[in-house]
């Protein structure tokens, strides 16, 4: 409940319903049940620093990983934001920040990092604390709470199809629920096609001869047929079709493959709610640059491979108007460290940046880039110890929180039980940016989004909070809660534009 | 190719296990690497020799703890039948017991036992006499490498036999014609011969019912009773002379009506039968269906089954089974790389060879009764779930995948993939408590303490993915992988598309610090994923 408040002589508007404050508000909450979401897993360690590169501190960037280091003038740059740039093999996502369909959320991570592949991303799928374990994961135990009594009593009338699809070969952590995988899995790409096809079609290159190879083949497609909603599966692919251009024969990639799939599956009507898709190779510990040209080699086919296939994807969702229901995020094992090695590689780090993306974001940029002269840990670097690593801004599981809570519309309460504990919004799906501590207005810590409201934001200072205002101010407008304040520290003005 | 000549070349351990999986209910590893270097001829010796070792096991008992009859021998306490579905699915424990035992002495009696429980089928479907069932079951363990023709007649006048197929009930006014066919149809002549031309009539049908009429059984299923036997009754046996047609030579036997009649007449019958040239063949098919390859293709037939069947039946051997198995587990054709992975294991083999290749001990059945129960329910109901439940046959045909289209095949479903599938996780993921301090699964983590030299001290290298690879699959599967295949298991399946250096690291750390939650959850993790992605292979599969 808002109350009217005087600061220093302004009147700040009560708002009504009718407001768009409040409007914006109540659309985050009201959820579509049709909202699907594509989880994108990094395997390895994706290098953070050579994704996102901070412009706004270039020369120290270069500096601390010169072997590697991406050349200014090759950084692709982002419209309306000089403080961040993407690695030149990222034109498609680029093309997407542009388009106001990609959001960056900086520096995420988690009090305590591990830098275990297994242990972390571990960390990442169950989304406990560091010494914290769980058998279960953060998007199991969503559809779980969503779908009560999957597998047993599925399908039936109001939810004919799979709860949740992966391809890939090891069952993800993620989708594991309390009881069960709440996933249906293909272990790959050609596997789906054969399936399509009645289990005709697999690999039979390795078969042995004779009656042997006869009695695998007939395992093989015995397994494949035995994938649980293949029916449905092929019903949703049959009706859907392909609207966009994806990467051409000969530069396909799996990711790329597995997105078309999973976008021809949305628009066939296929009613799952997760996708987990995979692209591995991150773990780039050495030659993620070639030695005559930082801005080619492993690295950078990697992240061309993500950009061409999430692009793609994100057009054809547009193409086929399905594109208001989707949202997709990406996320790693960890990130890199912010120095380079001596391998023109990068080894196992703290936090990196995670896209998410689609037309249902409301902010572009979670955080700050890294402030690499004053937010690495140790601050400094000695003869004994020359490694530096990337401070974390966000706790990942506030963008999971924000996903369950506001994409998918879960209750406050139950996103903070499926999750341990509450956290944080981020505002990623709203365009109000909330105070989360009081503090002078510049300081992005006390901002949900990171960082401080900006002249297309709507601000609410919560109860308990002091935001200490010394500066001229243009938002487009401000809800100071019950018990919050704005203190205004001089003859400083507020513009609402509203 | 020199299909029944003996094999001679020294045993590779991927042969050895093939023998070891084809002849018993599957191997140890120990097994496989003390067979290993084996002349063919010694080790199949071997697995007729170890046969004593096990021949007379303890009896199955009443393995409830809150019976009077606790631990005692079915026959020992008078019958109850309230409790006969209880007993009969002891029964299944004790047989379960008998073929999981793993003594280092392989032998064919279970498979062999299986096999004549397979082909002269009592169901337990039908028969609830839990005392009948054992007698039955024991008389073929016993005499499964004696003589076919002593088998066939025991068989035909044993208890539950009688039962089940109706020879109880025919009697000179009321003949039942079902056993008279079944013996014919499925345990002696067969049905038809190799090309399709029936091997007998109607009228032999009707004219074998008649030769064994008057056979009854005593006290079946009566409460409190404390024996029962088969007998014959002359007053119900059809005294006329019983004529045969010329599938049979056109013989008659001769009506009887003293008390040695039922005897007399049945032994001529079974000779009569036993003198069918397609008896011994389609004895020998079935065997050669059950241990060798499913699919008789002429060649086969012609090299393999006509040749064996011949030495079956002939003077010098007279209907005796054990030198038929040993000449056929010792040849050419038995080892030949064609028929490695020609079948897809069964719910037995598949299950219970898993269980014996890891080496999950037996609880001893008598001293550890209640872990003995539980050990044996996992595997029991496990096999259940797969479509096959032991001693529980839907038909007198047997288990459909031994003779229906498409054989081993057939034991390969959705559900069955479920099952299986669920079934190797309970092992890759152990969770089943058998005693305190025994928990049934595999242990990655002792298994790389194992594997892995000076486990203590990380001055010496940490074995490598390809080494842990070569541990975890060595003779897991009838055939080798291609070494594609192994690239995908290591770098996919076991390392997750990191890279190798990682495992390094990882089981570095662990040998570093074994006590560490995390350390060892990286390795054990790594660890089950490869074998339960290997053993959820088809290549699993077959044997």
């Amino acid at each position: 409940m808002a109350l009217p408040v005087m600061v220093n002589g302004f009147g700040i508007t009560s708002l009504s319903n009718r407001s768009s404050l409040v409007r914006s508000l109540m659309g985050t909450a009201a959820a579509a049940t049709d909202r699907i979401l594509v989880i994108i897993y990094l395997n390895g360690g994706n290098d953070g620093l050579n994704t996102v590169i901070p412009l706004q501190y270039y020369s120290k960037y270069q500096s601390i990983r010169t072997n590697i280091a991406i050349p200014q003038n090759k950084v692709l740059t982002l419209s309306g934001m000089a403080e961040a740039g993407l690695h030149p093999s990222m034109t498609g996502m680029r093309d997407m920040y542009n388009q106001g369909r990609l959001a960056i959320v900086n520096s995420v991570s988690y009090p305590n990092p591990n830098q275990s592949h297994h242990r972390s991303s571990d960390i990442w799928m169950t989304a406990t604390d560091a010494n914290q374990y769980a058998n279960s994961g953060w998007a199991g135990r969503y559809l779980d709470n969503r779908f009560p009594g999957y597998p047993q009593n599925y399908p039936n009338d109001t939810m004919k199809d799979p709860l949740a699809l992966q391809i890939g070969v090891l069952n993800s952590t993620s989708l594991l629920g309390p009881q069960s995988p709440m996933n249906i899995s293909v272990e790959n790409v050609n596997n789906f096609y054969a399936l399509l096809n009645g289990g005709q079609g697999l690999a039979s290159s390795d078969l042995p001869c004779c009656e042997a190879g006869e009695m695998i083949k007939h395992v093989r497609q015995q397994q494949l047929l035995s994938t649980g909603y293949s029916g449905q599966i092929k019903r949703a692919y049959d009706a859907g079709s392909t609207k966009a251009t994806y990467p051409t024969a000969g530069t396909t990639t799996e990711l790329s493959e597995q997105l078309k799939i999973v976008a021809r599956l949305i628009h066939g009507g296929l009613q799952t709610k997760i996708y987990f898709v995979e692209l591995g190779g991150f773990d780039t510990h050495g030659d993620q640059v070639t030695a005559s040209d930082t801005t080619v080699g492993t690295h950078a086919n990697l992240l061309k491979k993500l950009s061409e296939a999430v692009s793609s994807f994100q057009n054809d969702l547009v193409l086929q108007g399905t594109a208001d229901r989707v949202i997709g995020m990406t996320f790693s094992d960890f990130g890199r460290r912010a120095n380079s090695n001596a391998s023109r590689g990068t080894d196992h780090g703290v936090a990196a940046p995670m896209f998410v993306f689609g037309t249902g974001i409301k902010r572009q940029m979670v955080g700050v880039v890294p402030d690499l002269n004053n937010d690495l840990e140790p601050p400094t670097t000695s003869p004994t110890n020359e490694n530096q690593e990337i401070k974390m801004q966000v706790d990942f599981r506030r963008i999971y929180s924000d996903i369950l809570r506001d994409w998918f519309g879960a209750q406050s309460t139950v996103t903070d039980s499926l999750l341990f504990k509450n956290f944080k919004t981020t505002s990623l799906f709203s365009n109000v940016i909330e105070t989360t501590a009081s503090g002078a207005w510049p300081d992005r810590s006390i901002w949900s989004a990171g960082r401080p409201p900006g002249v297309g934001d709507y601000v609410r200072v919560n109860p308990g909070h002091v935001v200490a205002v010394g500066q001229n101010i243009t938002v487009r407008n401000i809800e100071v809660e019950g018990g919050g304040e704005l203190n205004i520290l001089g003859n400083y003005t507020i513009n609402t534009t509203g | 190719m020199a299909y029944l000549d003996p094999y001679t070349v020294p045993l590779t351990a991927n042969k050895a296990a093939h023998l070891l999986r084809r002849a018993t209910m599957g191997p140890t590893r120990s097994e496989i690497a003390a067979f290993t270097g084996l002349n063919p001829g010694t080790a199949v010796d071997q697995l007729f020799a170890n046969v004593s070792y096990t021949a007379s096991p303890p009896p199955p008992v009443d393995y409830a703890p809150t019976s009077p009859y606790y631990m005692q021998p079915f026959t020992a306490f008078p019958f109850v039948s309230s409790r006969s579905g209880e007993l009969s699915v002891y029964l299944r424990y004790w047989w379960v017991g008998v073929m999981m035992l793993q003594n280092n002495k392989p032998s064919v009696l279970e498979k062999l036992t299986a096999f004549w429980q397979n082909h002269f089928v009592v169901s337990q479907n039908v028969m609830a006499d839990y005392r009948y069932m054992y007698r039955y079951l024991k008389f073929l363990r016993d005499n499964s490498l004696g003589n076919f023709k002593t088998m066939t007649i025991g068989i035909t006048k044993d208890p539950a036999m009688l039962i089940f197929q109706n020879g109880h009930g025919n009697n000179k006014d009321h003949p039942n014609e079902n056993y008279a066919r079944e013996l014919q149809e499925l345990f002696t002549v067969g049905q038809q011969d190799y090309y399709g031309n029936p091997n007998y009539t109607e009228e032999d049908v009707k004219a074998a019912s008649k030769v064994l009429t008057g056979w009854m059984v005593t006290n079946y299923y009566a409460n409190g009773t404390t024996d029962f036997t088969s007998n014959f009754h002359r007053n119900y046996h059809d005294t006329s002379n019983k004529t045969f047609s010329a599938k049979y030579g056109g013989i008659t036997i001769q009506g009887r009506s003293d008390d040695t009649a039922g005897d007399v007449e049945m032994n001529e019958l079974v000779d009569m039968l036993l003198r069918h040239p397609e008896t011994p063949k389609h004895i020998c098919r079935k065997l050669y269906r059950w241990y060798v390859n499913q699919n008789v293709t002429q060649d086969i037939e012609n090299n393999v089954i006509i040749p064996l069947a011949a030495f079956f039946a002939s003077p010098e051997n007279n209907y005796n089974i054990k030198p038929v198995l040993e000449k056929l587990l010792k040849s050419e054709i038995f080892f030949s790389d064609q028929n490695i992975g020609a079948i897809i294991k069964s719910p037995m083999e598949y299950l219970l060879g898993m269980g014996r290749y890891f080496e999950f001990p037996c609880p001893d059945m008598m001293t550890d009764t209640a872990a003995y129960i539980n050990y044996i329910r996992f595997f029991l109901w496990g096999m259940g779930g797969m479509n096959l439940e032991i001693l529980t046959q839907p038909l007198v045909f047997g288990y459909p995948p031994y003779y229906q289209v498409g054989y081993s095949k057939n034991w390969i479903n959705g559900s069955t993939i479920t099952a299986r599938r669920g079934n190797s996780d309970t092992i890759i993921f152990p969770s089943q408590v058998v005693k305190p301090g025994y928990v049934l699964g595999i242990d990655f983590l002792a298994w790389i303490q194992k594997i892995q030299p000076n486990f203590a001290d990380t001055n010496t290298q940490a074995i490598t993915p390809d080494e842990v690879l070569a541990a975890f699959s060595k003779n897991l599967f009838a055939i080798d992988l291609s070494d594609a295949q192994k690239t995908y298991l290591i770098d996919v399946v076991f390392m997750n598309n990191l890279p190798r250096i990682e495992w390094r690291y990882e089981l570095n750390a662990y040998r570093s610090n074994p006590a560490s939650t995390t350390a060892a959850n990286a390795v054990k993790n790594r660890c089950s994923n490869l074998m339960r992605y290997m053993i959820r292979m088809a290549e699993y599969e077959v044997f």
